[in-house]
C-alpha cells in the first residue's frame, strides 16, 4: 500500500469515528419510524411534540410491497421506536431495514420494536398455511386499522411503550392518551350510530383488507376481487367473478387508492354494483386527513354507495 | 502485509469505540433483559385482557338489549357468538419479525432450457485472463437444473442473527454461498458480519442469482468477480446518522486468489490476502424515484499460489502462471421508479456498473515447458453494463441489457504477448411473467460476442420458484 492510500484510509477511519461520536448526541424528541400512515397519525396523537414522526409509506402505496429504499434505511437507523403493523404485513422490506440499519434499539424484543397487531385479536388466523391459498399470513389478517376499537387498544399499548422509552414524559403521554381516548370513544359511538344502516351491507373488496371494518360494522364480505391474496385477477377470473356476482348480488365493490381501479371499474360497469374507493388509511382520500376523518370518510363513502331501500 | 495490519487496526479501533454500548456487565444486562421481558409479557397480557373484557361487555350489552323481542334476541345471540368467536381467536403467539418459522427457511428452485447457436463448452472471453470457465457460467445446452438454494436465517440471541445459504448446482455439487453471523445490538449504525458472505462491493455482486433481473450476471461481473464474489472473513458496515443515506464498509478475509475464477486456490499463508472497501449514497427523488450510487474496491493477491492462465488468445494451449496483486475498482448506480412509489402495477429499474481491474506482478510464460520464462506483467482492463427493467403490467416485466468489456492494455517484456484487438460485448432482452410474488418464468434472448469471431445467439427459458418464508429483498 502506498503512503497516499494509507493516509486516505486513516482519514476515512477518523471520519467514521467522528461521525459515531456525533451520532451519540442526544435527541430532544423520540424519533418514531411509522411504517404506515395510520400509525404515524396515532404516534402524533399520543406523542404530541415530544415525538418526531417519520412516515415510511403513503396511503398510495401497498404496504405489502415496499422497496427497502436507501432513505428508509437512513431513517430506520435514526429511529428510537418502530411503530408498524407486524403480522408479516411488512415482511418483504422491514427485516432488510432492521438488519442494515445498525440500530440496536429497534431490533425484535427491544422496547423500540412495536408491532401494533400484537395488541389486538386478529381475524382470519389460518389453520394451515399453504401458499396455494396465495400470500396468506400465518398470524392472521394484518389489516387491523379499520376497526376503531383496535386503534384504541394500540393507542394504550403505544402510550405504555412511549413511557417506557421516554420515562421523563410518561405523564405527558398518559394525559394525551386520556384526551385521545375521550374523543375516540365518543367518535366510535357516533360512527356506530351513523353506520347502523350499513349493517348487512354486502361488500366485494379488492383485497382481503376490509375484514376488520366488515366485522366491526356487521357487514358481509361476499368475495374478493383478487382470486387469492396478492394475486391480481386475470381477465378469465374477472369473467368468472362477473357470473358469480350476477348469481349472488353484492352492494358495493371497494378498493384502496393504491389498488388497480381497472378491474374494479370493469366489474362495476357490468354488474351495476357501485364501485367505491375507500381511504383505508390516513391520506387515502382527500377527506381522510387524520384518524377521525379516516372513519368519517369511510362511513360517508359507504353510506353514499348504499342503494336506497 | 502492512496494509492488512492497517485494516485490522482500523477495524479493531472502530469496534472498541462501539462495543461499550453493547457490552455492559453481563449480569446487569441479563437483569435488564428479564425486566424487559416481564414488562412485555405484562403489557401484552394486559392488552389481551382488556380486549377480552371489552368484547365480553359488548356481548353482554347486546344480550341485554336482546330481551325485548325474540327476533332481536336471536340476532344478538348471533352477534355475541361472533364476538365470543373473535375474542377466542388464538392470541398472538410471538412477535413476528420475519416469519412464522424459526429459523425462517426458504428454498429456491431454478432451472430451464438453454439454446445456444454455438457450443458453450468452447465459449471464452477473448483477451481476458482468465476466462476458461465462461462456458460453465453460461450453462449446458437443453434442459438443465440451475442452482437450488436453501436459506435458513434467524436471530441467534439478542445480539446476533445468523444466515446460512447453500446452493446445490445442477450437477449435484454443493457450495456454501453464505454462512455468517451479523451483530444486531452494536448500535450507532454499526454492524459486523463474520463468516462467509457475498461482498457488498458493487451492486450485482451481493444479489443472489434468483433475484437477478436477467438469467445470467453481466459479463464484467462474471469475468471479474465470478457470479458472486464471497468474502470469508469479517465485514464492518456503518450507516451515517444523516437523513441522506450514507453507508461505508470494509471487509477483510481469505478472499479468493482470483475473484474471476471463483476458486479458492489456497493462499496458504498466515495473514489476510484480501480486503475491500465500499461507500454508498442514496436518497429519494420526488415521490416515486430513488437512487443509490456506490464506489468500491477489492484488493487481493495471489500469495504463494500463482493462478494458472490459459494463453491470452486461448488458441495455443499454453499455460502461464501469474503471481502478484489483483486490484479492482468499481462504480455502481441504481435508480428505481414507480408511480407514487407504489411498485405493484408498474415500476422501472435501471442499473449500471463499471469495473476496472489491474493485475500487477510476474507471469511465468509457458510454465509447463523447459522454455518457461518469468517476466514482469501488468494488465489493465475494464468492463461495464447498463440494464433497464420495466414492469408494464402487474405480472409482466421486460428488460434490456447491454454489457461489454474493454481489452485495455497488457504490458510485459515477453515477446509476442499483446492484448488482442477485440472488444467482447453482449446484448440481451428478457420478458418475465410473475404469477405471484413467489414464482417467475422468464424468456431471455441474447447475442453473445464475447469471443472474437464467434456470434452466439442464445435463448434461455428459466423458472424461479420460492418456497417457504417470505423473502425480503435489498434495494
Amino acid at each position: 500500500m502506498t503512503a497516499m492510500k494509507r493516509v486516505a484510509l486513516t482519514r476515512w477511519l477518523a471520519a467514521a469515528a467522528a461521525a459515531i461520536a456525533f451520532g451519540q448526541s442526544a435527541h430532544a424528541a423520540v424519533d418514531v419510524f411509522a411504517c404506515e400512515p395510520e400509525w404515524a397519525a396515532l404516534a402524533r396523537e399520543i406523542g404530541g411534540d415530544k415525538v418526531s414522526v417519520y412516515q415510511a409509506t403513503t396511503a398510495l402505496q401497498d404496504p405489502h410491497r415496499i422497496e427497502a429504499r436507501p432513505s428508509l434505511i437512513a431513517h430506520t437507523r435514526a429511529a428510537d421506536l418502530l411503530v408498524c403493523t407486524g403480522a408479516e404485513l411488512e415482511v418483504g422490506w422491514l427485516p432488510v431495514l432492521m438488519q442494515t440499519s445498525g440500530n440496536g434499539k429497534i431490533q425484535v424484543g427491544q422496547p423500540g420494536y412495536f408491532m401494533a397487531s400484537d395488541f389486538v385479536a386478529k381475524l382470519e388466523v389460518p389453520k394451515a398455511v399453504d401458499r396455494a391459498q396465495g400470500d396468506v399470513h400465518p398470524y392472521g389478517n394484518p389489516h387491523i386499522q379499520l376497526d376503531p376499537r383496535n386503534i384504541a387498544l394500540v393507542a394504550r399499548a403505544l402510550t405504555e411503550r412511549l413511557a417506557q422509552i421516554d420515562h421523563g414524559n410518561a405523564a405527558y403521554y398518559q394525559a394525551r392518551l386520556k384526551d385521545f381516548e375521550g374523543r375516540w370513544q365518543k367518535a366510535i359511538g357516533g360512527w356506530e350510530t351513523r353506520a347502523a344502516p350499513l349493517k348487512g351491507m354486502r361488500l366485494v373488496p379488492y383485497h382481503k383488507d376490509s375484514a376488520y371494518l366488515i366485522h366491526w360494522l356487521g357487514m358481509d364480505e361476499v368475495i374478493d376481487v383478487e382470486p387469492k391474496p396478492g394475486i391480481p385477477p386475470s381477465a378469465g377470473y374477472l369473467a368468472e367473478l362477473l357470473t358469480k356476482l350476477q348469481a349472488q348480488p353484492a352492494d358495493v365493490i371497494t378498493r384502496a387508492a393504491y389498488q388497480d381501479p381497472k378491474a374494479v371499474e370493469w366489474l362495476s360497469e357490468r354488474t351495476k354494483i357501485p364501485a367505491v374507493m375507500l381511504p383505508y388509511t390516513v391520506g387515502g382520500t382527500p377527506q381522510a386527513k387524520d384518524l377521525f376523518t379516516l372513519f368519517d370518510d369511510t362511513i360517508d363513502r359507504l353510506l353514499k354507495a348504499r342503494r336506497p331501500s | 502485509m502492512f496494509r492488512s495490519n492497517v485494516v485490522i487496526f482500523g477495524i479493531a479501533a472502530v469496534l472498541t469505540a462501539a462495543l461499550p454500548a453493547a457490552a455492559q456487565t453481563p449480569s446487569n444486562q441479563d437483569l435488564e433483559e428479564i425486566r424487559k421481558q416481564i414488562q412485555e409479557l405484562k403489557e401484552s397480557y394486559e392488552s389481551r385482557i382488556q380486549a377480552l373484557e371489552k368484547r365480553l361487555k359488548e356481548a353482554e350489552d347486546s344480550a341485554t338489549k336482546a330481551q325485548s323481542t325474540a327476533a332481536q334476541a336471536q340476532e344478538s345471540a348471533a352477534q355475541a357468538q361472533q364476538s365470543a368467536q373473535s375474542a377466542a381467536a388464538p392470541p398472538p403467539a410471538q412477535q413476528a419479525s420475519q416469519s412464522a418459522f424459526n429459523p425462517a427457511l426458504s428454498v429456491i428452485l431454478m432451472g430451464g432450457y438453454n439454446n445456444f447457436s454455438v457450443n458453450p463448452a468452447n465459449a471464452s472471453v477473448t483477451g481476458f485472463l482468465p476466462a476458461p470457465l465462461y462456458g460453465d457460467a453460461l450453462g449446458p445446452r437443453g434442459f438443465s437444473l440451475q442452482e437450488s438454494e436453501i436459506t435458513a436465517a434467524a436471530s441467534v440471541d439478542p445480539y446476533f442473527r445468523g444466515q446460512f445459504t447453500a446452493a446445490f448446482e445442477g450437477d449435484g455439487s454443493l457450495s456454501i454461498e453464505e454462512a455468517f453471523f451479523q451483530t444486531t445490538a452494536l448500535g450507532n449504525g454499526l454492524s459486523v458480519k463474520g463468516g462467509r458472505f457475498f461482498s457488498s462491493i458493487g451492486y450485482e455482486n451481493s444479489v443472489h442469482s434468483h433475484a437477478w433481473d436477467f438469467k445470467d450476471p453481466a459479463l464484467v461481473q462474471t469475468v471479474f468477480l465470478g457470479a458472486n464474489f464471497a468474502e470469508t472473513g469479517l465485514q464492518l458496515n456503518w450507516i451515517a446518522p444523516t437523513p441522506l443515506f450514507i453507508e461505508l464498509g470494509t471487509e477483510i478475509g481469505a478472499g479468493t486468489t482470483d475473484p474471476g475464477l471463483g476458486l479458492d486456490t489456497g493462499f496458504n499463508r498466515n495473514g489476510i490476502p484480501s480486503w475491500t472497501a465500499y461507500a454508498h449514497v442514496g436518497d429519494d427523488i420526488g415521490t416515486g424515484g430513488s437512487y443509490r450510487v456506490g464506489a468500491s474496491t477489492l484488493q487481493t493477491s495471489t500469495g504463494n499460489s500463482p493462478i494458472p492462465f490459459a494463453d491470452l488468445d486461448q488458441t495455443s494451449g499454453m499455460t502461464n502462471l501469474f503471481s502478484g496483486d489483483v486490484r479492482l475498482y468499481g462504480l455502481d448506480f441504481v435508480y428505481k421508479w414507480a408511480p407514487d412509489g407504489n411498485p405493484v402495477d408498474r415500476n422501472f429499474k435501471f442499473v449500471a456498473e463499471w469495473w476496472y481491474r489491474e493485475y500487477a506482478g510476474n507471469m511465468t510464460f509457458d510454465s509447463a515447458t523447459p522454455a518457461a520464462a518469468i517476466q514482469p506483467f501488468t494488465a489493465r482492463q475494464q468492463g461495464w453494463y447498463a440494464q433497464g427493467v420495466y414492469q408494464f403490467l402487474p405480472q409482466w416485466r421486460v428488460g434490456l441489457r447491454y454489457d461489454r468489456l474493454n481489452e485495455g492494455s497488457i504490458s510485459t517484456a515477453q515477446v509476442g504477448v499483446a492484448a488482442p484487438d477485440y472488444t467482447p460485448w453482449r446484448a440481451a432482452a428478457m420478458l418475465d411473467w410473475n404469477l405471484s410474488e413467489f414464482s417467475r418464468i422468464r424468456l431471455q434472448v441474447q447475442q453473445d460476442r464475447a469471443q472474437q469471431g464467434v456470434v452466439d445467439n442464445q435463448v434461455f427459458v428459466q423458472y424461479i420458484m420460492s418456497l417457504g418464508s417470505h423473502g425480503a429483498h435489498k434495494f
